[in-house]
């Protein structure tokens, strides 16, 4: 395995070096500053921002009992998959010529109904969870 | 720190360590502690192994992308399958698009990792940091503005294909520099049952005193809410929605379903999307101009008008067309055979041509060689109608499995190189 992971390692700092190289040499220098912000900014809010907030989030959810939690959470992360792309769509919409045929549709719309049937999915799954759970009691 | 031991582990199993779990006294009371039992290497592992897939099929579709960019000689440009710049892009942007939810899972999974006691406590910690942040830092800029990309949105302002093309080699460099880090944990992770594996928490798993390495076998945790399988399946079933209504831009049938495709070809003039249009290129005035004229420049140089068009633009074919952006549509075209007017103008295959745009700004130039200056077609109509202005009128290039952005539009000059 150590030869391996050294072979891996390897390549992967010459690629890293590589992309590197490639991007100092073909940006100017306020664009690479700009680069470098991005970079850094990325994670910051990744770090500082989002993960805080979901953990928040995992807390608030303790209130609820477990069994309705778990579908509670399954929920929401689904959820959040399509919120977040849904979202940049949404900010974007009717900004672009018809011509493109791109973002003509109302996506906050999209999002709603993407969010019901989630919503109806998890319903479904937790009554039917509820069903069994009555017929052969959890931990029977 | 998870360092490396220097016997090999078994797979599925790490090393009884027989460490006296010290940092959990040592650290101060009020430095975060993560509870969750859903989190586990197992867990991270098969996340990872997911993303590993995802960017393997980012990097190879995208480095064929970027060979539309080269006009190396040696370099082939297949024209078969006609579908298939259609299909490796349409595939690159949607694992792209599904990737982000992925990584932000990913990410969620190790967030305790963050917390180790003391923060930087070895060289060989401070660069496995450093390798992570390389790695977060990289992917996520390249996920973020790749996808704005694709809205028309650079907010980023700098050259995108110039800076998607060099990240992903930091993307991929740092992703292999991590998987040769973290091969004991992936090991450990991929051969041990979701629901057995150690917990993920703030401690790493040789000093934790609750790990299976110093504890001994463990009955699995319990995971009273959500289950780890649960939370597979939950990322999956949201991944899953975003993939079945974002295809729809390249999937015919499934644009009526495409809730989240950013386009909707059969809505675009003719049934076609565009890229870019006319009034965006600036070439309204001079392709509707009464002197607009195709030069054909060679050995025997001559010039086509409008009307000269028409008898020659015999042949019908049925392409995609395809964008790098992973739009696609199919459409009847019919046109000129590129080759035609090349041997008119005393060239031949072996030839070398470019074919230029009167568009301002941007790629306005194609150039051909081979077995794609055989099969490209200079269209005049698209769908049984002449092409719309926005579509490249009054003439156009088309071929298969080649980028839209290099089926140039609105040619006003063709150039043969014998």
């Amino acid at each position: 395995m150590r030869a391996a992971r050294l072979a891996l390692g390897g390549a992967g700092i010459l690629m890293i070096g590589y992309g590197i190289v490639r991007l100092v040499h073909s940006l100017p220098a306020p664009m690479l500053a700009l680069l470098g912000g991005w970079l850094l900014a990325v994670v910051i809010i990744q770090l500082a921002v989002l993960s805080p907030v979901i953990l928040a989030v995992g807390v608030a959810l303790r209130v609820l009992p477990d069994r309705g939690r778990g579908f509670v959470q399954a929920g929401l992360i689904a959820a959040a998959a399509v919120t977040i792309i849904a979202i940049p769509l949404i900010l974007r919409q009717h900004s672009q010529p018809a011509a493109k045929a791109m973002l003509l549709q109302d996506y906050r719309l999209n999002l709603l109904l993407l969010l019901a049937l989630i919503a109806a999915g998890l319903a479904i799954a937790y009554a039917v969870r509820v069903a069994r759970d009555r017929v052969k009691p959890p931990g029977a | 720190m998870k360092s490396a031991p220097s016997d090999l582990p078994r797979t599925g199993s790490r090393p009884q360590t027989g460490l006296v779990p010290r940092t959990v006294a040592a650290r101060p009371t009020w430095w975060p502690h993560f509870s969750s039992t859903v989190r586990s290497t197992a867990l991270t592992a098969r996340l990872g192994r997911a993303l590993g897939v995802a960017f393997s099929i980012c990097f190879l579709t995208g480095l064929l992308s970027y060979t539309q960019y080269l006009t190396w000689p040696w370099l082939p440009k297949p024209v078969v399958p006609a579908w298939g710049y259609r299909a490796t892009q349409g595939l690159h942007v949607i694992t792209g698009i599904a990737s982000i939810p992925l990584v932000l899972v990913k990410l969620w999974s190790v967030y305790p990792t963050t917390f180790r006691w003391p923060p930087f406590r070895s060289v060989r910690r401070v660069l496995e940091i450093a390798s992570a942040v390389i790695l977060i830092a990289a992917t996520l800029v390249q996920l973020v503005s790749g996808f704005l990309n694709l809205l028309d949105w650079r907010p980023f302002r700098w050259d995108f294909v110039v800076v998607h093309y060099a990240l992903a080699y930091v993307v991929i460099g740092s992703v292999l520099l991590h998987v040769a880090i973290k091969l004991p944990d992936i090991r450990y992770g991929l051969g041990t049952r979701l629901a057995d594996g150690d917990v993920l928490s703030e401690v790493p798993w040789d000093e934790n005193p609750d790990s299976h390495s110093n504890a001994g076998p463990l009955p699995a945790p319990s995971t009273p809410a959500i289950t780890r399988r649960g939370l597979l399946v939950a990322t999956a079933s949201g991944i899953g929605l975003v993939v079945i209504t974002g295809l729809g831009q390249t999937v015919a049938p499934l644009e009526r379903v495409g809730l989240l495709a950013v386009r909707q070809p059969s809505r675009g003039p003719q049934g076609v999307p565009v890229g870019r249009t006319a009034v965006e290129a600036g070439v309204v005035e001079a392709v509707t101009s009464a002197d607009w004229r195709l030069d054909v420049v060679g050995p025997q140089p001559y010039a086509l008008r409008v009307a000269d068009l028409e008898p020659l633009a015999t042949r019908q074919v049925r392409l995609p067309i395809a964008a790098g952006q992973g739009w696609s549509a199919s459409a009847e075209w019919r046109g000129i055979p590129l080759l035609d007017l090349v041997q008119r103008a005393g060239g031949s295959v072996e030839s070398r041509v470019v074919v230029r745009s009167l568009a301002r700004g941007g790629i306005t130039k194609a150039e051909l060689t081979g077995s794609q200056l055989a099969e490209a077609v200079l269209a005049t109509h698209l769908n049984g109608r002449p092409l719309d202005l926005d579509h490249g009128y009054p003439i156009r290039l088309v071929g298969p499995n080649r980028a839209e952005l290099f089926d140039t539009k609105w040619i006003g000059r063709i150039e043969v190189q014998p």
